[in-house]
């Protein structure tokens, strides 16, 4: 039985991935990086698999280049496809022709590792326009069924007949097909998600990567390598060691599944395919024992029973992980929006609220260059004059300064924080507003609150929120019974701040459905603020609740927990 | 020498518009609330009233009405930090002698107090 399923062609397109692979017109200067990297890896990958064989009758445990040729195809457009598998032809002769195969031979070779590629590729495409990524458990499972299963399978009865019809190799039929899909299986399943998450991975992606995670992933392939030398590279275990053995490289594998991603995954794997290959073709590890058929059979189910269900997890992982990155982003800009449209709201008191430091430096200033046109001029007056213009500047400063915080749109920031200062804080932006609507403001502020731990501008938000609602639920109140009264006190093991109006308060089934997202009762508002502003305070493990009875106002309650210590 | 009385809440205002009046040769008088003006009020009237319109406690509006009530007939302009056209309207109708809006300029408020001023010894001739 012979040999080599000496298959495809190809330059390794590992930079010519997903980002630096250009969709070219015809000839274009950019192709020439691919088809020189597939010709090359091509070459390389050829005598990796002739290293991978199994003596004394030349089994191929895995052949690598087909698995190289099918990635190149599935990040390249189409339109080069031809380009990629010419330029695997030199180095699949080059490579072939070494090993003492007839020509006739190689090159039907040639035409049944073009196949697979070509077929795992095509079938991909149709599915997934566009360079193919691993980043979702549909592509892993469009990937898995089309390159690992269908292409193997499909191109290795073509492969199997070219031998038998040219008479190379002798044995059972269906013993040859069952040889190359097993090969060429492993191989699409080791190589090819190793060139298509570096590719989508990129220069730029490693370098995102903080310093620690590098160290991390030393270690984990430093004991992934330990574990996997020792089970399959020792003379230390045979075939009947006990198989509990083989479970010894899967903890750093289920490590890279869920702390390194689909790259890291898909390099473990491959470190462990290497190295439990390298064991078996010079007779050491649990494989070995039987006849190389036998060894090859058994390590290639074994590798590839291992590989799919890592690479499915880590994919899997990664989607989730991608999914919640999504979730909180648009939690952010919906926050953001909420807040950015209360301000809105909230634009004519914070015009009065600039206008009136505004008038008394333009007034002072005038009333300034008066007393020296009378030449009626008090020093002293005149320094007064001055530090007044310097406040009341100061003033309108931190006006804008507070409002430039609030429109601001970032990620969250904990800090420890005093809710009395908070309270302050937001009486100060919305001052003008109160002012205007004839709000009156009672404090009671208990004195040394513990501090809490928020992000300021969120919880600036969630206050804003409850005393513009304060405010518009008494708008139709008379005049001096428009009183705003909020609270701040200790409470169990945090702080807890009311804030209670004077307006027409809510009936029960209201109170459900006012926390619900888009439920409003004004003619403007996005019907968002109680929804979002009990989704934050949530996110800081606290509560918002309201209490009313009707005709005698509501009453919002906001609980924060206490900073823990240290 | 006129007597002008500013009533506003926000001490910085009054104190600086207070300076403004006095370098354009007028007795100005600040204070903080209506209440504290009304009272004042009815025992010095001013010649003229720089009513601000958005007050903490009793509104320019509610002051503005009183007065009319009283039929104390001081002019009143008034000075607002937000403006509205309703407001405007409002203020006008219940009586007042102009309607300016912060930051105040210079001359439209002296204007407005010299024509106030004007109107008022008019109507007491």
């Amino acid at each position: 039985m012979d040999s080599h399923p000496s298959y495809g062609r190809g330059p390794r397109p590992l930079t010519a991935g997903r980002l630096s692979l250009p969709w070219l017109g015809p000839m274009e200067p950019g192709w020439v990086a691919p088809v020189l990297l597939v010709a090359v890896g091509y070459y390389l990958a050829a005598r990796l698999g002739f290293a991978f064989t199994l003596q004394p009758h030349p089994i191929s445990t895995l052949w690598p280049p087909n698995a190289l040729l099918l990635a190149a195809l599935l990040l390249a457009p189409t339109r080069i496809w031809w380009l990629l598998l010419a330029a695997a032809l030199p180095a699949h002769l080059l490579a072939e022709l070494q090993s003492g195969v007839p020509t006739a031979m190689v090159l039907a070779w040639y035409a049944s590792n073009c196949s697979e590629a070509l077929i795992g590729a095509a079938l991909v495409r149709s599915l997934v326009p566009g360079p193919l990524r691993l980043h979702s458990f549909r592509n892993a499972g469009i990937f898995l069924l089309c390159c690992v299963l269908a292409a193997p399978l499909l191109s290795s009865f073509l492969d199997a007949a070219l031998v038998k019809l040219i008479g190379w190799g002798h044995g059972d039929y269906l013993e040859l097909v069952r040889m190359r899909v097993f090969s060429n299986a492993l191989a699409e399943l080791t190589v090819a998600p190793l060139i298509l998450t570096w590719a989508a991975l990129g220069m730029t992606g490693l370098r995102k990567a903080p310093r620690l995670r590098y160290l991390e992933a030393g270690l984990l392939f430093a004991g992934l390598l330990a574990a996997s030398l020792l089970v399959f590279d020792l003379a230390l275990f045979d075939a009947n060691t006990a198989p509990a053995l083989f479970y010894a490289p899967v903890p750093f594998l289920l490590w890279a599944a869920v702390r390194l991603g689909p790259a890291g995954t898909a390099s473990a794997l491959a470190l462990m395919v290497v190295a439990t290959i390298w064991g078996a073709v010079h007779g050491l590890g649990p494989f070995t024992g039987g006849t190389p058929q036998d060894t090859a059979r058994d390590m290639q189910l074994f590798l590839i029973a291992v590989s799919v269900p890592m690479l499915l997890l880590a994919v899997a992982l990664e989607e989730r992980t991608r999914s919640v990155r999504v979730a909180r982003e648009q939690r952010l800009q919906l926050t953001h929006l909420s807040r950015v449209a209360m301000l809105g709201q909230l634009s004519g008191g914070i015009a009065h609220e600039l206008n009136q430091p505004l008038t008394a430096i333009l007034s002072n200033a005038q009333a300034a260059q008066r007393f020296l046109a009378n030449r009626d001029v008090d020093l002293e007056e005149l320094g007064e004059i001055l530090r007044d213009i310097i406040a009341a500047d100061q003033r309108a400063g931190e006006v804008i300064r507070r409002l430039r915080a609030l429109f601001k749109r970032g990620e969250t920031q904990y800090q420890p924080l005093d809710a009395n200062e908070l309270v302050g804080e937001v009486l100060g932006i919305v001052h003008g507003d109160l002012v205007m609507r004839g709000v009156e403001v009672v404090l009671e502020s208990a004195a040394a609150l513990p501090p809490v731990e928020g992000d300021r501008v969120e919880l600036q938000q969630v206050m804003l929120n409850l005393v513009v609602n304060a405010c518009e639920a008494m708008a139709g109140a008379a005049p001096g019974g428009r009183q705003l009264t909020i609270r701040t006190r200790a409470d169990e093991d945090g702080v807890q701040i009311s804030f209670a109006d004077q307006g027409p308060g809510f009936q029960a089934e209201q109170y459900h459905e006012m926390f619900q997202p888009f439920y409003t009762t004004k003619a403007q508002g996005l019907g968002l603020g109680l929804s979002i502003s009990r989704s934050i305070v949530l996110a800081h493990g606290g509560r918002l609740w309201g209490s009313a009875t009707p005709g005698q106002g509501a009453s919002f309650h906001i609980f924060l927990p206490a900073q823990r210590a240290g | 020498m006129p007597y002008v009385a500013i009533v506003d809440d926000e001490e910085p205002v009054r104190k600086a518009l207070r300076r403004l009046l006095r370098a354009s040769g007028l007795q100005a008088e600040g204070y903080a609330g209506g209440r504290e003006f009304l009272e004042a009020a009815a025992l010095r009237l001013p010649d003229c009233v720089l009513l601000d319109l958005h007050m903490s406690g009793m509104s320019g509006l509610q002051v503005l009405r009183k007065l009319q009530e009283s039929a104390q007939l001081t002019p009143v302009v008034i000075i607002t930090a937000h403006d509205e056209p309703e407001t405007r309207a409002q203020c006008l109708a219940a009586g007042a002698a102009a309607y300016l809006r912060k930051p105040l300029d210079e001359r439209l408020l002296l204007n407005a107090i010299s024509a106030a001023l004007g109107a008022a010894a008019q109507t007491r001739r």
